[in-house]
């Protein structure tokens, strides 16, 4: 206890003395510097001996500045003291060595994330015509140093001014080698068109495949058949501006006068790849559409690769003179018709005994169906078909040349629904070359027969088969036609045949003989047919190239009127056009003419079934009495 | 126990800290939009006001004190710092501080004498 009280107290004596000496090292500086300011402030205070404020303030200021300037030493002595006494702690504090441990904090991070913008963009595309030029250059291009002669060249059009502007590009071009835009004289203005030009790209070329493929596929092929229909139809279309109807220039119709008017041609129907050097085996009028006439056509001998067999349709109401439709089949047509109740539907029957069906509603030329090839069926030249019956029963009748009929049903030619062998007394089949059912009747029909002989005969009832013959003929008969005309009387007991004996006779069924014998012709009459509007007119055509109109009514003798069609040519096939003002003529070369028949002829008078039915008598008187003359030729002396 | 007492008296104290720095920050752009022509004064102002009463702490410490002020457009901002010191006696703060308009981070380094 006293020894610790003792080294407090040297500690204290010590410290003690170190403050005094340092008090008297600072008394000393501190007078040094309170001499100095005494003497600053003395002559300061001489200085200003005017202003008694100031001396009495400077007096204060100076007395108290004695009394601070002894002080002022205490002071900063105190207050070095103090700075000494804080120093000291301080000091003795820094003199003890403090440990410092450095290291590596923690990263401080801070972040704030940016602001998700939610953006909608709607874009549209336009379509592009033209597709974009390949050369187009973005606005960047041009600082581009590379690039910088292309840029010219698109600029030059395809003025004179291109080849001077190339000098200038080039120059250019190379000159430049730091990146700055290019600045050159504005190119002259190239117009729109030239522009287009410019950036038209070339249509791309389809290749030969693509090209058969598109013409090959359906849709091309029915527009183009449908489209270059009625392209040909307007093609060929011309209109008479000269027609006058005040009939000026006609002059008076006059029978005589107008002789030569009475068979006019209207036009003819020749086509040059289907009907070339093909005989036309037959002629048909369409009776839904008026104006289309159906052909049939037997085989060309000149060409090897072209079907045998062709039929085509062809229309009066236009001027084209390529036909509608072509059909055509592996065999000569020898016979043809439109289906009377399907307006879409052609029927031909064959060399070969097929018969086909065509349908001009699918774009086939081929048939669309066949009968077979057996003996259910044909196997001989089918000469003769027609369509009998209503619209809703009806038959499809085929006469083959081996004297078989068959009847078929239009929508199953795979077997006929009935067939009949048509033979005439001791089994003896009918070499069929021509038919023709009575007017009205699906039942009784007349057929001609390549033994000069016409029968009669029914396809039904008690009397199926055939009934009665007809000798006269001296020659193959050509061609039947039964008579047709509706009226107050009717005639069709009355049919009309042709041979090739030269003559064309009329006959009634009733009567074994014939009613008259029309011998005007000097060859095979290969075709004969009653007007379908005039009981008392008929047409016959022969192989010399005459088309007779023989108006019974006014002379049984020689045809009312009379015109060759051409010498060379053999016509073959006759048809009455349903109104009686058209007659179709078809010969062996592959034309067909058509005949305007002048109307006072066509157009029956009324009482032209009256004046008939008297020819018709005297007729028969004729008749009688040519078979008297014949049996008393026979039997005696002639009466004279 | 000696190194117990120095630390309360010479650590830094992360929560006083931030008590002052956002009094410091409110006081000074409280309830104001982002203004440009202004930030300068508040950026000033808000360091200015937290070294004050910093040093009114009169801790042995030294003070750094920055200030960002951002303009809230959408843009992203990353800050990072890191520093090597005596972990047991120096320390760091940031507060991050925004209102509609803008954002406003104040980081303050003490580090002790």
């Amino acid at each position: 206890m006293a020894d610790r009280k003792a080294e407090l107290e040297r500690k204290k004596a010590r410290l003690e003395q170190m403050r005094r000496e340092r008090k008297e090292k600072e008394l000393s500086k501190t007078r040094n510097v309170g001499d100095d300011s005494k003497t600053s402030v003395k002559s300061s205070g001489s200085d200003a001996s005017g202003a008694e404020p100031d001396d009495i303030l400077r007096e204060f200021g100076i007395s108290p500045a004695p009394e601070g300037s002894p002080a002022t030493p205490k002071k900063a002595a105190a207050q070095s003291q103090a700075v000494k006494e804080v120093e000291v702690p301080t000091s003795v504090s820094h003199t003890t060595p403090r440990k410092v441990r450095l290291s590596v904090a923690k990263v401080n991070e801070t972040s704030i994330p940016p602001r998700e913008n939610v953006s909608y963009s709607k874009e549209t595309q336009t379509i592009i015509a033209d597709p974009v030029d390949k050369d187009a250059r973005g606005p960047w291009d041009y600082y581009d140093d590379d690039n910088d002669l292309d840029f010219i060249e698109n600029l030059e059009g395809s003025s004179s001014h291109a080849h001077q502007f190339r000098g200038h590009g080039h120059s250019h071009g190379h000159g430049h080698t730091h990146k700055m835009p290019h600045v050159e004289m504005v190119a002259p203005a190239t117009t729109s068109e030239e522009q287009n030009k410019e950036h038209k790209k070339p249509v791309p070329e389809l290749s030969e495949e693509e090209k058969k493929q598109i013409l090959m596929s359906e849709g091309f092929q029915k527009f183009f058949d449908h489209s270059s229909r009625i392209v040909e139809r307007a093609l060929a279309e011309e209109v008479d501006i000269f027609a006058d109807y005040s009939g000026k220039d006609s002059g008076g119709k006059d029978d005589e006068a107008m002789a030569g008017e009475r068979l006019k041609v209207n036009r003819d129907f020749y086509d040059d790849k289907w009907s070339k050097h093909r005989i036309i085996t037959s002629l048909d009028w369409s009776a839904q559409h008026p104006e289309l006439l159906l052909s049939s056509y037997g085989s060309n001998e000149d060409a090897t690769n072209v079907p045998d067999g062709v039929a085509l349709i062809w229309n009066i109401k236009y001027k084209k003179d390529t036909p509608e439709y072509v059909f055509h089949c592996q065999s000569p047509v020898m016979s043809s018709c439109f289906a009377k109740f399907h307006p879409n539907l052609v029927l031909g029957g064959t060399y070969s005994g097929q018969i086909v069906l065509w349908d001009n509603r699918v774009n086939k030329r081929t048939p669309v169906q066949r009968t077979p090839l057996s003996a259910s069926a044909h196997t001989h030249p089918v000469y003769c078909i027609t369509v009998v019956g209503t619209q809703n029963a009806h038959n499809l009748i085929s006469v083959s040349n081996d004297g078989k009929l068959c009847s078929w049903s239009l929508d199953m030619l795979s077997q006929p629904q009935d067939s009949m062998e048509l033979q005439h007394k001791q089994s003896k089949s009918v070499a069929a070359t021509c038919s023709s059912f009575l007017s009205g009747d699906a039942n009784n029909f007349i057929v001609g027969s390549e033994e000069c002989l016409v029968y009669s005969a029914s396809r039904h009832g008690s009397k199926a088969g055939i009934n009665e013959a007809y000798d006269a003929h001296q020659g193959p008969i050509t061609a039947i036609d039964t008579h047709r005309v509706p009226g107050q009387i009717d005639f069709s007991p009355y049919f009309l045949s042709s041979s090739f004996d030269w003559t064309v006779k009329l006959w009634s069924i009733k009567e074994q003989k014939y009613l008259c014998s029309f011998e005007d012709n000097s060859d095979y009459v290969s075709d004969v047919q009653w007007s379908p509007t005039n009981p008392a007119l008929f047409s016959s055509v022969d192989i010399m190239g005459r088309l007779d109109l023989w108006h019974l009514n006014h002379e049984t003798e020689v045809p009312t009127a009379s015109v060759v069609v051409d010498t060379n040519v053999a016509l073959n096939k006759l048809r009455w056009h349903q109104t009686g003002h058209h007659i179709g003529v078809g010969d062996d070369m592959g034309r067909i003419y058509i005949y305007d028949v002048a109307e006072n002829i066509a157009n029956p008078k009324a009482d032209e079934w009256s004046k008939f039915v008297r020819t018709l008598q005297e007729m028969k008187q004729q008749a009688t009495e040519r078979e008297e003359d014949s049996t008393l030729l026979g039997s005696a002396a002639p009466i004279r | 126990m000696d190194d117990f007492q120095s630390g309360e008296e010479t650590a830094f104290v992360v929560d006083e800290v931030t008590n002052i720095i956002k009094e410091a920050v409110e006081g000074s752009i409280g309830g104001n939009a982002y203004q440009h022509n202004k930030v300068n004064q508040w950026t000033s102002s808000v360091v200015e006001q937290c070294l004050n009463q910093l040093t009114k702490l009169s801790k042995p410490f030294k003070y750094i004190v920055t200030c960002v002020i951002m303009q809230k457009n959408g843009a992203g901002l990353h800050t990072a710092s890191s520093c090597y010191w005596d972990n047991q006696t120096d320390g760091s703060c940031t507060v991050r501080w925004e209102n509609k308009t803008m954002y406003c981070i104040v980081s303050v380094f003490g580090l002790a004498i």
